[in-house]
């Protein structure tokens, strides 16, 4: 009873303070995302300080340090550096909001390291905030691969749809189905308001876009007779997204779908490549061969069932919650016929 | 589709008038960005079905329709019909016939089976026509948007039901009649005449479904379907929606009650096709 009260007494500061300028700390600043979402959340009026996180040297970083901008390089996988994060220079900074995007990109990285950043870290950052005195709010930036994709299941993915959770996914995809999966099991039972926003993958280089990187040679090789339905999204729209999630009230899961929605064959005609179609059984060992010769990150294994079968995220609740809508289209350098 | 949709225009031009071509123009579409619809339909490649199933519709199974001003010219209904024929030509000559009796012309989406998707090239001329697959989602997501849905209760059973037992409906599943209740749609039964002796069947195949995926495979006592003419009978939209409220769409017996409505309403159609036509040829 006494907890119950002391979150509704949380929840009635909460609506207060949501007027206040946030004071927002961001993981993974070093991305592509996280970058451009600094340059955003510097010409938001209404976040007074940002405590930018990244995995590389600070002064690598292409913004500069100010009154508003504090750069920190923490690894975040260790929980001690994290815990001495939040309770150190976030609270003296009186941080309000965290948006997680730190993830590991690569499809072929694996092991417990892996694993430390990919979902511990997130598991740690939760758990950390939520004794935490000023933190309020919990933006994680998940991924539509999370949700299965077959013949059986809806073309069109709504926040219900059911998660894969197969045994044979690999760790790029387990990793982000737990992390995702620990953000959703501490909704509604945490002080904290906790969002998490499963973006389907920005078509551009150092997302760990895997459709980016097939879509980057020359020659993409797909599954004869098959051409399913992809949706790709922009950094300007993942931006978008996160920021209406940070200066949103609603906690919840939502689907960021992005503006473009079409077929492999008009993706690979869009992008001035050459689709080949091939037997299925060809395609896994023609990618691994690729893979050891030119050294990319595409894996075929991972994107066997999407490269059959459509999987389209529904942004409805995003659109009707947080009133997201995407409307930044890929610039495609081609245009399909 | 291995070749884009400028190539399917082109070949769409060549199978049906300009008129038509024109006509199309006016598909009522829900364009995604790129032209084609979140489930992948795109209006270049419902003209080349159309103009592909339009030999079928013309010249093999002369086909005739009746009733069709029901289709309501905008807004969601789901389209309940009897099944048989061994293989789902009853289907192409709904989706065409519906192409071509409304105005502004709609595109039913017909829900296939779940093996459809997996099947190379078939799936994706279906889908790039507007089929979409069996899955509660998908149906939900295109009654909300308001499409035409083209449902055939009696499922498998129907179309591989023995020649014996043709023009006798099997089995109505409820799945129509609690989506017609849930949101809100009317059900138009329609009754389906001359697919029933399209391909007579010897027998069917367990061990030959397993092994291409689809579950079971008639084996046909003829090579090709008989060029039998096919009679499509619109009922009256029955406004399931209107005698039901939504809440009682999880209510198993007013569900099956329904379903029962509709299925009552089909064999109507189907007892009035076979009085009026003269023969199975003719």
């Amino acid at each position: 009873m006494a907890r119950a009260s002391r979150t509704s007494a949380r929840t009635r500061g909460r609506a207060s303070s949501r007027r206040r300028a946030e004071s927002v700390l961001v993981t993974g600043a070093d991305t592509p995302i996280g970058e451009r979402l600094i340059r955003e959340l510097l010409d938001d009026s209404r976040v007074s300080h940002i405590l930018a996180v990244t995995a590389g040297d600070p002064a690598d970083f292409p913004l500069q340090e100010g009154d508003r901008l504090e750069v920190l390089k923490v690894d975040i996988s260790r929980n001690r550096r994290l815990h001495d994060l939040l309770f150190g220079k976030a609270r003296d900074l009186g941080t309000t909001s965290v948006i997680h995007t730190a993830m590991h990109h690569s499809a072929h990285a694996r092991g417990s390291r892996v694993h430390a950043l990919n979902v511990e870290a997130t598991r740690a950052l939760l758990g950390f905030a939520e004794r935490h005195p000023t933190i309020r709010r919990i933006v994680v930036r998940s991924a539509s691969e999370v949700y299965q994709v077959n013949n059986e299941l809806p073309d069109l993915i709504s926040e219900e749809h059911p998660l894969n959770m197969g045994g044979r996914a690999p760790q790029w995809v387990r990793d982000r189905v737990e992390a995702d999966v620990t953000a959703c099991t501490r909704m509604g039972l945490s002080s904290l308001d906790i969002v998490v926003l499963r973006m389907t993958e920005a078509l551009a280089p150092g997302t760990g876009s895997q459709l980016f990187d097939w879509l980057e040679s020359p020659v993409c090789l797909r599954p004869a007779g098959f051409d399913p339905m992809v949706n790709v999204l922009t950094i300007d729209d993942s931006v978008t997204a996160l920021q209406k999630a940070l200066h949103s009230d609603a906690q919840g899961v939502f689907n960021i779908p992005g503006a473009d929605s079409l077929p492999l064959s008009a993706a690979i005609r869009a992008w001035g490549r050459v689709g080949v179609p091939l037997p299925g059984f060809l395609l896994a060992p023609a990618y691994r061969w690729r893979r050891r010769l030119t050294g990319t990150d595409f894996r075929y294994g991972m994107n066997r069932f999407r490269f059959h079968y459509s999987g389209v995220l529904d942004g409805t609740r995003a659109r009707e919650v947080l009133g997201f809508v995407p409307s930044h289209p890929v610039e495609w350098p081609a245009r399909s016929g | 589709m291995p070749f884009p949709p400028s190539v399917a225009r082109n070949l769409a031009s060549l199978m049906l008038p300009p008129e038509e071509l024109e006509r199309l123009q006016e598909l009522h579409f829900y364009d995604a960005g790129h032209g084609f619809d979140p489930f992948g339909m795109h209006p270049a490649f419902v003209a080349l079905g159309e103009g592909i199933s339009s030999f079928l519709y013309n010249k093999y199974f002369r086909v005739k329709s009746y009733g069709a001003e029901v289709i309501p010219a905008s807004g969601s209904a789901i389209l309940a019909a009897n099944h048989s024929g061994n293989i789902p030509i009853d289907g192409m000559m709904i989706w065409n016939d519906v192409v071509r009796h409304t105005n502004p012309p709609r595109v039913v989406r017909a829900v296939a089976d779940n093996f459809v998707p997996t099947l190379p090239f078939v799936g994706t001329l279906f889908t790039r026509s507007g089929a979409v697959g069996g899955s509660r989602g998908n149906v939900r997501a295109l009654l909300e948007r308001g499409e035409l849905l083209l449902i055939f209760p009696e499922g498998t059973p129907g179309i591989l039901k023995p020649f014996a037992k043709r023009y006798q409906l099997q089995t109505f599943r409820v799945g129509h009649a609690e989506l017609a209740i849930r949101y809100g749609c009317p059900v138009i039964p329609i009754g389906v005449v001359g697919a029933e002796e399209q391909l007579p069947q010897l027998t069917t195949s367990r061990r030959l479904g397993k092994w291409t995926g689809v579950g079971e495979v008639p084996i046909p006592a003829v090579p090709v379907p008989l060029p039998v003419r096919y009679h499509i009978h619109y009922g009256e939209p029955i406004p399931l929606h209107e005698q039901y409220s939504p809440d009682q769409a999880d209510d198993p017996q007013v569900v099956k009650a329904a379903a029962s409505q509709v299925r009552d309403a089909v064999g109507a159609l189907l007892e009035r096709g076979l009085a009026l036509r003269k023969g199975v040829f003719t």
